[in-house]
């Protein structure tokens, strides 16, 4: 498997994000400003749930003709002049970014902020390789220099505080400096200005790659997409096989939604178009140009039950309206990918086993999939992990057990009623204040954080049979 | 290593266990860009005030400043303007024929340091030393190919005397442009990019092209909107009421 599992339980994790008073702030105030931003823009846009739809047919049709596509993709950049590689896992994506370095004599790499790059974690792979990466998006830029994880798919470093990166950047750069952010940014873009100029290569992701023109696409507000794929002489971009996209005419349809769902923007500042190497003429651009195509896990999902996964854009819309994110935050999800589309892609990346909790942290109440932009039906996936968690035995013995046999006396009505009647009298010890408050054993850990109704004094059952006497039907 | 053939055949493998979800077509392309864009321009020609009306709200939305002039003679003066009220000294431009209007000489007549890239290839030397040129420059001269009114977006090719830096590096940059580069929506966009990679690309088309949308921006640290944080801080745009002598990308 691609990913370590965390070293402490998902309770433990969560448990420390809720006493932490800051981010608690921070999540609240992120999240929240991210949902009015993303519904002004809609609101703003009457043509936008139309494209919505037209966006998760584009991704449909393309999932069912994707060897077409892919190849399509290979042809058009292998036409321009670019390199194409084939990665099937996370260490084969790790190797040819290597031996491409090693190749052209790299010491320092660029990156521009790319989560395919995250989930195959290339940063320590070139560190031991002897080269050095450079994150150049600025809250890349922050938790890479307190060597943190991004906790936000589009705003890794929503859990630092301005202070925070002040005292970080005297520690690590050497820059005493006032907690502000203009001037913070105003130090990381002279820090980054001399790498950019320095680095022998550009390592990006993709957010789409059009397979009728062989283009590569990314979109970035900062420009640092721009500079990473025009300035070093080496280009690599590694780009998930589910990214590709038929034509032009498909990639306006998804600019049109993806700033909107992700910063509310219309359109995130740069979109920049990568059409392989520089050509004859110009001034600026890579001498080389390799395209990673990334399976990891993906391919096998094609026939999966989580294929519908592979729509995803990666724009944050489904974690800023998760209860449980919004409490949590991204850290406490413990892998690459946070937040509900995050639970699928780990069980994606990692298999199920991997998710048997996080299966859980999830309150199924549906905003992910209101808030998607191709709609993904994020809720149905989680039950059916939940459903295969159970099935496969990886849940602990008493929750099968008693969901089991929950799951036994729904289907018999006779022996529903006989335990109801049961469990009025044996609960009664367990009752106070109208509610099961502790459960002993360990049905404990049901109750630790929550009520349990009791059975009613009357059931449903025999209120029905009342009011039929009555004949109130 | 994994190979092509036994990457896509997996995916074929998979493929063959699927009919998908639901029945899903990608979009209709237009069967001649090219035309069909053609026809767009001509059309969008009548309503150009409205579209630079819109254009010009949604650019001041996003931190864009708009200036007009009636002549393309009369663009060197605005650029001339922005560089003196902000103490600006180092111009890089695009070449004359990019740009439609030469820009160079009449901004160093000015005072100011301006070169133009040149329009052919050039040695590595060269190019190394121009991209020095613009790493120090404070002040970026460029065309536009598209102007997104929907979205208030500059679209700029890359290409022959066309370097990608003069939109990118200097704090701040100048796009030049006139009525021909105006579309109304993105979904206008997407036909222009299927008519610029219709057929062979023409001599001289560069390998990028960026869809510019206000200055760089960041908000990373504690959402706090922060301008310039890699490319430029400001972005100007300098309409010319009666056209410039345009080379299309």
């Amino acid at each position: 498997m691609s990913e370590a599992p965390p070293a402490t339980p998902l309770r433990e994790r969560a448990g420390r994000a809720l006493k932490d008073t800051f981010l608690q702030e921070a999540l609240t105030i992120a999240t929240t400003k991210f949902i009015d931003l993303r519904r002004e823009a809609f609101d703003e846009f009457p043509e936008g749930e139309a494209l919505r739809d037209r966006a998760r047919a584009i991704k449909e049709a393309t999932l069912q003709g994707l060897d077409h596509y892919l190849g399509l993709l290979i042809d058009n950049v292998e036409r321009r002049g670019g390199h194409v590689h084939y990665a099937t896992t996370a260490e084969e994506a790790r190797q040819i970014v290597l031996d491409i370095a090693r190749s052209t004599d790299a010491r320092m790499a660029v990156k521009s902020k790319s989560m395919a790059t995250e989930e195959i974690h290339l940063n320590s792979a070139l560190e031991a390789a002897g080269v050095t990466p450079v994150e150049t998006d600025l809250g890349e830029y922050i938790i890479q220099l307190a060597h943190e994880r991004p906790s936000h798919i589009i705003a890794p470093a929503i859990h630092k505080t301005k202070g925070q990166v002040a005292e970080l950047f005297a520690r690590e750069l050497k820059r005493e400096t006032v907690p502000d952010p203009e001037v913070l940014t105003r130090i990381a873009r002279a820090e980054l200005r001399e790498k950019f100029l320095q680095a022998d290569i550009g390592i990006s992701g993709a957010n789409f790659g059009v397979a009728e023109t062989g283009t590569i696409v990314l979109v970035t507000n900062e420009g640092n997409g721009r500079m990473v794929t025009s300035l070093p002489r080496v280009h690599v971009a590694v780009m998930g096989v589910e990214k590709v996209i038929p034509s032009m005419t498909d990639l306006a349809v998804f600019l049109a939604i993806l700033a909107k769902s992700a910063t509310g923007q219309k359109l995130s500042v740069y979109t920049s178009l990568v059409n392989g190497p520089r050509r004859g003429g110009e001034l600026e651009g890579p001498e080389e140009f390799h395209l990673v195509l990334l399976d990891n896990g993906r391919i096998r999902q094609i026939a999966g039950p989580l294929r519908e996964a592979l729509y995803c854009l990666r724009c944050g819309a489904c974690l800023n309206v998760c209860p449980v994110y919004r409490q949590i935050g991204g850290h406490a999800y413990g892998y690459t990918y946070p937040g509900p589309i995050g639970i699928l892609l780990t069980a994606m990346l990692n298999g199920p086993e991997s998710v048997k909790d996080l299966a859980h942290a999830s309150s199924l109440c549906g905003a992910c999939a209101d808030a998607c932009p191709v709609r993904i039906d994020i809720p149905k996936m989680l039950i059916e992990l939940r459903r295969d968690v159970g099935e496969r035995r990886i849940a602990p013995w008493p929750e099968r057990v008693v969901f089991g046999g929950f799951g036994r006396l729904l289907q018999r009505p006779a022996l529903y009623r006989l335990a109801a009647r049961t469990g009025r009298v044996l609960q009664r010890p367990f009752v106070s204040r109208g509610a099961i408050r502790r459960l002993p054993l360990f049905f404990g850990d049901w109750t630790r954080t929550r009520d349990l109704p009791p059975i009613a004094a009357r059931t449903f059952q025999e209120r029905w049979a009342d009011l039929e006497r009555e004949g109130h039907r | 290593m994994t190979t092509r053939a036994e990457f896509l055949g997996r995916i074929r493998t998979q493929m063959g266990r699927t009919p998908g979800l639901f029945p899903a077509e990608p979009s209709a392309r237009p069967a001649r860009p090219r035309e069909r864009l053609e026809v767009l321009r001509r059309e969008l020609s009548e309503r150009w005030r409205e579209n630079l009306e819109r254009f010009r709200h949604e650019f001041e939305r996003v931190g864009g400043v708009l200036h007009r002039v009636t002549d393309a003679a009369e663009a060197p003066g605005a650029i001339a303007r922005i560089a003196a009220e902000r103490g600006l000294h180092r111009v890089v431009a695009w070449h004359g024929d990019a740009l439609g209007l030469d820009v160079a000489a009449p901004l160093t007549a000015r005072g100011l340091e301006a070169t133009a890239a040149p329009a052919v290839e050039v040695p590595v030397a060269e190019r190394e030393r121009r991209r020095a040129l613009a790493a120090a420059a404070d002040l970026g001269v460029t065309g536009v190919d598209l102007a997104i009114a929907e979205t208030g977006t500059l679209v700029v090719i890359s290409g022959a005397g066309r370097p990608r830096s003069a939109s990118l590096l200097p704090a701040c940059h100048v796009a030049v442009f006139d009525r021909d580069a105006l579309v109304e929506s993105l979904l206008h966009a997407g036909l222009a990019l299927e008519a610029w990679h219709e057929g062979t690309p023409p001599e001289g088309r560069g390998a990028s092209i960026n869809f510019i949308t206000g200055p760089s921006r960041t908000a990373d640290i504690e959402l706090t909107l922060t301008r310039g944080v890699h490319g430029p801080k400001e972005v100007h745009a300098v309409f010319v009421e009666r056209g410039l002598v345009r080379r299309h990308g």
